[in-house]
């Protein structure tokens, strides 16, 4: 029996966020004009949001599931297997918890008719001069680029940084915000937002001060291993997807998985697999055990991701040959989105320079 | 039964040990690199024994600790934290189970106590020039002589044969069509006429490794364990049993710290600065890894206990901490390299070693060479784990 990966947290909502997953891949795969597919992605936003998965981080009193960080895990694992091209990381652990004290706003979120957008305080911009602020006159101006979006999204959920961090919730659709629709390497929707002297109403303002900045830092932390529980998954199916394809594929009279060198680029993946699986198992169960987010194991379990995720995404590239360089296969979708997940909630880069800073205060 | 032990109470108590009990002067010689040898590891051995932890891996009726596998699992992490040597295997990991399990009640009682105490100092007779991965192709020969065998052949990569007082060793006592049969496992003593042992000069300077010559060596027949032609039986159990010894990542951990501190000293000056944030970067990168094998190697333990296979997980850390400890070894020779590479060896003192203070880091990173070809190379664990994946 070839290699089958066995889920980080598994269960009946694994299973059904990965069958979703598959669907929306496949049916998206087919769909040529970008309109088509936004409204397809729609679709899967709306049965996904019936199904309850925007509620389940939501506390019970307010309408949620008031379900555990494994919860999420569960979720976010089976749409990394299925490949499902949504941010469920954000919309469902992310938003959610910068917003669980706007008990108002919940119904709708849960619901899905609240489509969020998040936009981080170091958020990428093309110019310095670009970092959105608020001017004394309380205009709203700056630009923002590569902003992972729900399907047409109805609200931008801004953190601001600076002297006084802001934690903003805004309508996307009003004169003073413009936006620029993008696909990202994955196939997912982003945008680049543009804010031009908006007036921002005191309505818009969830909250101010250090604890701002302190919450949207454990937000980004939460994101960062959710999306890496997401991209394990993806990479446990990416090399059951590759291995399936090197036992089929025959060239010279025999299947490309009689050749040592494949094999043992393979077993290079699984080493890095795994590798990367106990990092982020480590730092799921340090999440789960409470006392706040275990901000060191996620560092590196991100960091990680990025080395190894990129290392098994190139070599089943490499593995699939002249395929791997199609958009035709479900596998090369998953190492397209195990690439770009290296870029969400902080890079590589971003989560070396903090531990490192940290080893040197040791020091 | 488990359920009942304070892990964090007996890993307290094994740290107030080890930071009290070891002598400074043995724990600098980890901590600096020096070479192990029996002068070092012996005293260290003593006050283990004393205390009543001279094997933690044996049942308490024959003098070890009783200890389950977590246990032990901590002892070996907070010795390596610690800088105390981790104690000499050869008695206590290889030969001394293997007696335990297949060995006579004479043996148990000739030999255990030995082993315990650290008075005799044991060596594996396995490989040879023409039989290396491939063990079972082995040649050296053992016939029958009314009470005792005659031993006839050579060995070779016999780690501290040099210092040792017994060699286990496994002989070919018939030709059999399979070539795992018909090896037995016999006790020699070293100091046996017709046994010579030549040092092997080794990339890192250091005498580790010999070649032991037996010409018609005498060896009694009671000095056999377990049945005539069964020994490669017996090798294999002993094998298995090491199959965690990749689980245990604090002594790489702990070089990692170390060659973090050794770059601190080392490129502290402002003309070094990005050299020092380059080698650095790679240290974290490969603490990151040695971070997930800690990880994947709980996760074995905890398979074990719970009597869950452990599937890949072996060959999955031997692969990959192997590598990454080379890598810190790299990142350290790159730190001291332009320095102290060419002042490998003195040109007027006859013997291997390498002489100037702080050439352990360049003999430390000759010597993290060996990491992916002991133990199973790496070319052999792709190998193992590919027919898993693939299933076939």
């Amino acid at each position: 029996m070839p290699f089958t990966a066995t889920p980080i947290v598994g269960g009946d909502a694994f299973d059904q966020a990965c069958r979703i997953g598959q669907e929306a891949d496949r049916q998206l795969a087919l769909i040529d004009d970008p309109a088509g597919q936004l409204a397809c992605l729609r679709r899967h936003w709306d049965s996904l949001a019936g199904l309850g998965w925007l509620a389940v981080a939501m506390p019970e009193e307010a309408g949620g599931a008031g379900g555990t960080l494994s919860d999420l895990a569960a979720l976010t694992g089976g749409a990394g297997r299925g490949g499902l091209p949504l941010p469920i990381a954000a919309a469902c652990g992310v938003i959610p918890y910068l917003l669980a004290d706007q008990p108002a706003l919940l119904p709708g979120m849960a619901e899905g008719q609240h489509r969020i957008a998040f936009i981080p305080a170091d958020a990428a911009v093309d110019e310095a001069a670009d970092v959105p602020q608020l001017t004394p006159d309380g205009k709203l101006t700056g630009a923002v680029v590569g902003i992972e979006s729900p399907p047409d999204p109805t609200h931008l959920l801004l953190v601001l940084g600076g002297a006084e961090p802001v934690l903003l919730l805004l309508p996307a659709g009003i004169p003073g915000i413009s936006a620029r629709h993008t696909l990202r390497i994955d196939g997912r929707p982003a945008a680049d937002w543009r804010f031009t002297g908006l007036a921002v109403e005191p309505g818009w303002i969830l909250g101010r001060g250090e604890a701002v900045a302190r919450r949207a830092a454990e937000a980004r932390d939460l994101g960062a291993l959710l999306t890496c529980v997401e991209a394990v998954s993806a990479a446990g199916a990416l090399l059951e997807q590759t291995i399936d394809y090197l036992l089929n594929r025959v060239q010279f009279g025999v299947p490309l998985a009689s050749h040592q060198a494949l094999r043992h680029r393979v077993a290079e993946m699984y080493v890095e697999y795994e590798n990367l699986r106990g990092l982020v198992l480590q730092a799921l169960r340090a999440a789960g055990a409470g006392e706040g987010m275990p901000w060191r194991d996620i560092a590196f379990a991100k960091l990680r991701l990025g080395e190894a995720g990129r290392f098994i995404a190139q070599s089943s590239i490499q593995c699939h040959g002249g395929m791997g360089m199609t958009e035709a296969l479900p596998a090369i979708r998953l190492a397209r989105r195990i690439m770009m997940a290296e870029f969400e909630f902080g890079d590589r880069t971003f989560h070396a320079q903090r531990l490192l800073d940290a080893a040197r205060r040791a020091a | 039964m488990s359920a009942a032990i304070d892990y964090d109470a007996f890993r307290a108590e094994v740290r107030a040990f080890a930071e009290t009990r070891c002598p400074p002067e043995i724990r600098a010689v980890v901590a600096t690199y020096r070479k192990l040898s029996r002068k070092v590891w012996y005293p260290w051995q003593r006050i283990l024994f004393e205390h009543g932890w001279g094997a933690p891996g044996w049942p308490k009726r024959y003098g070890g600790t009783g200890w389950d596998l977590k246990q032990r699992h901590i002892f070996d992490e907070v010795m390596a934290e610690c800088d105390c040597p981790p104690q000499y295997h050869h008695g206590l990991r290889h030969i001394g189970p293997v007696i335990i399990e297949y060995g006579s009640e004479e043996q148990k009682q000739r030999f255990l106590p030995g082993i315990l105490s650290g008075e005799d100092w044991w060596c594996q007779g396995y490989s040879e020039p023409g039989a290396g991965s491939d063990l079972a192709s082995l040649r050296t020969a053992a016939r029958r002589e009314g009470d005792e065998y005659v031993v006839e052949g050579q060995k070779t990569w016999t780690s501290h044969a040099h210092e040792a007082d017994w060699m286990y060793t496994l002989v070919r006592t018939s030709k059999e069509a399979k070539k795992q049969q018909g090896i037995s496992l016999l006790l020699i003593p070293l100091n046996a006429p017709g046994i010579s042992i030549r040092p092997i000069r080794t990339i890192d300077g250091w005498h580790h490794v010999n070649e032991v010559f037996l010409d018609n060596v005498r060896v009694p027949v009671a000095n056999r364990v377990g049945e005539e032609g069964s020994g490669w039986t017996y090798g294999k159990f002993l094998l298995e049993r090491e199959r965690l010894g990749g689980a245990n990542v604090a002594p790489a951990l702990r070089n990692l710290e170390r060659t973090r501190e050794l770059l601190a000293r080392e490129l502290g000056g402002e003309a070094q600065r990005l050299k020092r944030a380059m080698l650095e970067e790679r240290l974290l990168l490969a603490e990151a890894e040695l971070r997930g094998a800690q990880a994947l190697g709980q996760e074995a333990i905890a398979a074990v206990m719970e009597g869950r296979p452990l599937g890949l997980l072996p060959s999955v850390l031997k692969l990959g901490t192997s590598v990454t400890f080379q890598h810190v070894a790299e990142v350290a020779l790159d730190a001291v390299g332009e320095r102290l590479a060419p002042r490998f060896r003195p040109t007027d003192a006859a013997g291997p070693n390498a002489e100037a203070p702080g050439i352990e880091w360049v003999q430390n990173y000759m010597y993290s060479r060996v990491r992916t070809i002991y133990g199973g190379s790496s070319e052999v664990q792709k190998n193992v784990i590919a027919k898993q994946l693939f299933g076939s």
